[in-house]
């Protein structure tokens, strides 16, 4: 299948500073691919440059076929991050607005407007101004708008923030729901969880930098789970011994717990029944990596420090 | 170009159905309403009457009759019937608007009104003779020293020994010393000068031997109203319409540009700061975003532009005045819009694209008003020499050459066809210029938050885009 979106050696600067450097991606028709990464690591750039509204330096971007999304515009459904409302405008107004700037036309348009809001359970705003929405209400409103024109491509730039658990899920399922139908879907978010939860391919940024780009299971298999969580049976156990053990390549031991990482001689299997000898456990599990860890993994491998803000500690998702 | 359209039509309701929008164009109307309405009724409200005395030294003997006769209520009104007889005849030669049929009653009570306003009601004073030998000094007190006491002592006047009969070694005519109280109506002061004037001229004249009504008869000539001959026939020269009608019509561009300009920056900001505009430009290019918002903003300019037009139109209409308004200049007032507005219209998104919130644009906005302003003030020279080099080089210069020709064209002498299309083609070569640059700084600014740039960063972001 065609890709819908294709990205080759781009380069974006502002100034001095570099956003976005030797960027390739190529996604595939259908997919539902997540971009991840700490705040300021150049997903929103690429994200509008994929958009055409920012353009790159060096490089090319080619949009469903197209080399400019400009010319794709009306297939393409997107959803920015800092998203805003006409304060002043009605709900329904606003939305059929949008729907014919998105090239919408004939007599279904208020139609389709009404059905929307039904869908995300906001039928009795139609009438109301934007101003007198919650900021939740708000952003169902910016979901709407950027598919009520049933786009080809859909790029969520951060979709999530600000949304309670409730909505959180509403919205999730109307992603999936596009998804199902086809659309492509690229969606970034600083919280890796939802991004666990949601997509079926990851690409993550650091620095303006690819650092990763697989699918979920070759990421998952990729990094092989090899930490063993231990607690004693015996609360006042003395773990240091165990730290000893041939196979053990590094551990954190703290009183009667402790982590334990399988040197690459011995399978994490004979590893448990070896520690089990010589320690009765309480409780004793292989840890399998969060996608917070491998990409603190990745970025301390990259040998660079990572954003002041630590990917994946953000709770106001 | 549809979507230019959608953004236009957005931009022109979300405007042009806002309250404050619909205040604005209807306060201008209002108020001059309200100020004819209240000029009548403060113009029927009248001073006190003044009284008082003023006492006379007089060496000659022959002031204080002439004077007390002067005073006489009877004289007074018919002095003051005399200055009313004189200032009708010059508010004859106002527009015909105070003398046609339709504003007859109307204009007969606001002039009869405006002359009582002009004269005053005449001050009632009372002559006191004292003797020659008076003392002038205790006299001069009394005009602080008298409290309460009525009559109130105004005035202290000494004529001169040589006042009426010429004496002295250079046989030379003396006056008179006028004192006065503090605070002392000017009008009060006026009426004994003139009464003291008229008194010592008639007693001069009669010592000469001389008859002042046969020397007024002989040194007055009837003043007329000029007479303006066309091709259609004779009338009478409208010097106020010829004066009023530029000013109106730049006025009226003026004022139609800076409304619309404003609004335009203001919504500009509006969805800068609401986080409107990147939904915006998913949807649309910022060069169709720009034209569609400069375009619906241009309509709102035209609103107002056909609206206060057409008041005036219908004033005009109603004075029976319209056959003086020459209805090309409407169509070169259509053209000469769009070339101000456009030029206007682009520095304003400039200006709001590339500022955070309405706080922050005053520092840019200031040169644009400056631009703005300079027509205001050359109004007056431009409008009574409309032809002179500094006019008609101004008429060259974008972005004012726009206001100059149209206020040149609407004077009794407009300038030549040439120099009007000449100024045109100029305006259109300055609006494209303008339109580029606005176009370079909209794409970087409009998605640009934090700190407000200065000029130095805008020409880089025209570097950049």
């Amino acid at each position: 299948m065609a890709d819908a979106i294709r990205i080759e050696g781009v380069r974006k600067a502002f100034g001095r500073m570099v956003a976005v450097d030797r960027f390739d991606l190529a996604v595939p028709q259908g997919a539902l691919y997540g971009f991840i990464g700490p705040n300021g690591a150049g997903k929103t750039t690429t994200l509008r440059m994929i958009m055409s509204i920012l353009f790159p330096d060096v490089g090319e971007i080619s949009v469903l076929g197209n080399p400019s999304a400009l010319d794709a515009k009306d297939r393409i459904g997107y959803l920015p991050e800092e998203r805003g409302v006409y304060k002043k405008m009605r709900v329904g107004a606003f939305l059929r607005f949008m729907a014919r700037l998105k090239g919408v036309t004939g007599s279904n348009i208020s139609k389709s407007v009404r059905e929307w809001l039904e869908r995300v359970e906001l039928a009795d705003v139609a009438n109301k101004k934007c101003e007198e929405l919650s900021k939740g209400m708000q952003q169902k409103i910016q979901f709407i708008a950027a598919v009520i024109h049933q786009p080809d491509l859909l790029i969520l730039d951060e979709p999530f923030s600000g949304l309670d658990p409730v909505n959180m899920r509403l919205l999730r399922d109307l992603i999936q729901e596009q998804h199902e139908r086809g659309t492509t879907i690229i969606f970034s978010t600083h919280v890796m969880v939802q991004a666990e939860e949601l997509c079926d391919h990851l690409v993550m940024i650091h620095r303006g930098k690819k650092v990763l780009d697989a699918t979920l299971a070759d990421i998952r298999s990729d990094f092989d789970p090899r930490a063993i969580r231990f607690e004693a049976l015996d609360p006042k156990a003395d773990l240091s011994h165990l730290a000893k053990l041939p196979w053990v390549e590094r551990s954190r031991i703290k009183g009667s717990t402790g982590e334990f990482i399988v040197g690459k001689n011995l399978s994490p299997a004979d590893a448990m029944k070896d520690l089990m000898k010589h320690e009765p456990a309480a409780k004793i599990e292989v840890h399998r990596p969060s996608l917070e860890d491998i990409f603190i993994k990745i970025v301390a491998d990259s040998g660079e420090p990572i954003s002041d803000e630590p990917a994946g500690v953000q709770t106001d998702a | 170009m549809h979507k230019t359209i959608q953004i236009a039509v957005r931009e022109f309701v979300a405007t042009a159905a806002t309250r404050g929008f619909i205040v604005g164009i209807l306060i201008a109307p209002i108020l001059i309403a309200v100020m004819i309405f209240a000029m009548q009724k403060l113009l029927t409200d009248k001073a006190p009457r003044i009284e008082g005395e003023v006492a006379v030294i007089d060496p000659t003997g022959k002031i204080i009759s002439g004077l007390e006769q002067h005073f006489k209520p009877e004289s007074q009104s018919k002095r003051r019937e005399e200055l009313a007889e004189r200032i009708r005849d010059a508010a004859d030669e106002l527009p015909q608007a105070l003398q046609t049929p339709a504003a007859e009653g109307l204009s007969q009570s606001i002039q009869e009104q405006g002359i009582d306003l002009l004269i005053g009601e005449g001050p009632q004073l009372t002559i006191v003779p004292l003797e020659d030998d008076a003392d002038i000094e205790r006299e001069k007190d009394r005009l602080y020293e008298n409290g309460d006491e009525s009559p109130k002592r105004l005035a202290l006047v000494n004529v001169h020994d040589n006042a009426i009969v010429p004496s002295g070694p250079d046989d030379s005519l003396g006056t008179y010393d006028l004192f006065v109280a503090k605070g002392m109506d000017d009008r009060v002061e006026r009426e004994i000068r003139s009464g003291l004037r008229s008194t010592i001229v008639d007693e001069r004249l009669k010592n000469a031997g001389l008859d002042r009504k046969q020397i007024n008869k002989l040194t007055t000539v009837a003043r007329v109203a000029s007479v303006t001959v066309t091709k259609e026939g004779e009338g009478e020269t409208q010097h106020a319409f010829n004066m009023l009608l530029p000013a109106a019509f730049m006025v009226l561009l003026l004022m139609s540009v800076m409304m619309s300009g404003q609004m335009l920056m203001t919504t500009t900001i509006e969805e800068k700061s609401n986080r409107v505009a990147e939904v915006l430009l998913s949807a649309v290019s910022p060069m169709q975003l720009m034209t569609g918002k400069i375009l619906g903003q241009m309509c709102i300019g035209f609103l107002v532009l056909i609206l206060y037009s057409g008041l005036g139109i219908t004033a005009l209409f109603s004075f029976a005045m319209l056959n003086l308004l020459d209805f090309s200049l409407l169509i070169y007032l259509g053209i000469f819009y769009v070339l101000a507005y456009f030029i206007i219209a682009s520095l304003m998104a400039a200006i709001g694209s590339s500022v955070n919130e309405l706080r922050e644009a005053q520092s840019l906005l200031t040169p644009v008003m400056i631009l703005i302003m300079i027509p205001w003030m050359l109004w007056l020279p431009i409008s009574r020499d409309p032809n002179s080099t500094f006019s008609t080089v101004l008429s060259f210069i974008p972005p004012i050459n726009n206001f100059v020709t149209i206020l040149r064209m609407a004077t009794p002498t407009p300038p030549p066809f040439w120099q009007v299309w000449l100024s045109i083609a100029i305006g259109c070569a300055s609006v494209l210029l303008c339109l580029k640059f606005a176009a370079k700084v909209f794409r970087v600014g409009l998605l640009m938050y934090g700190k407000p740039p200065n000029f130095r960063t805008l020409i880089r972001w025209i570097r950049l885009a």
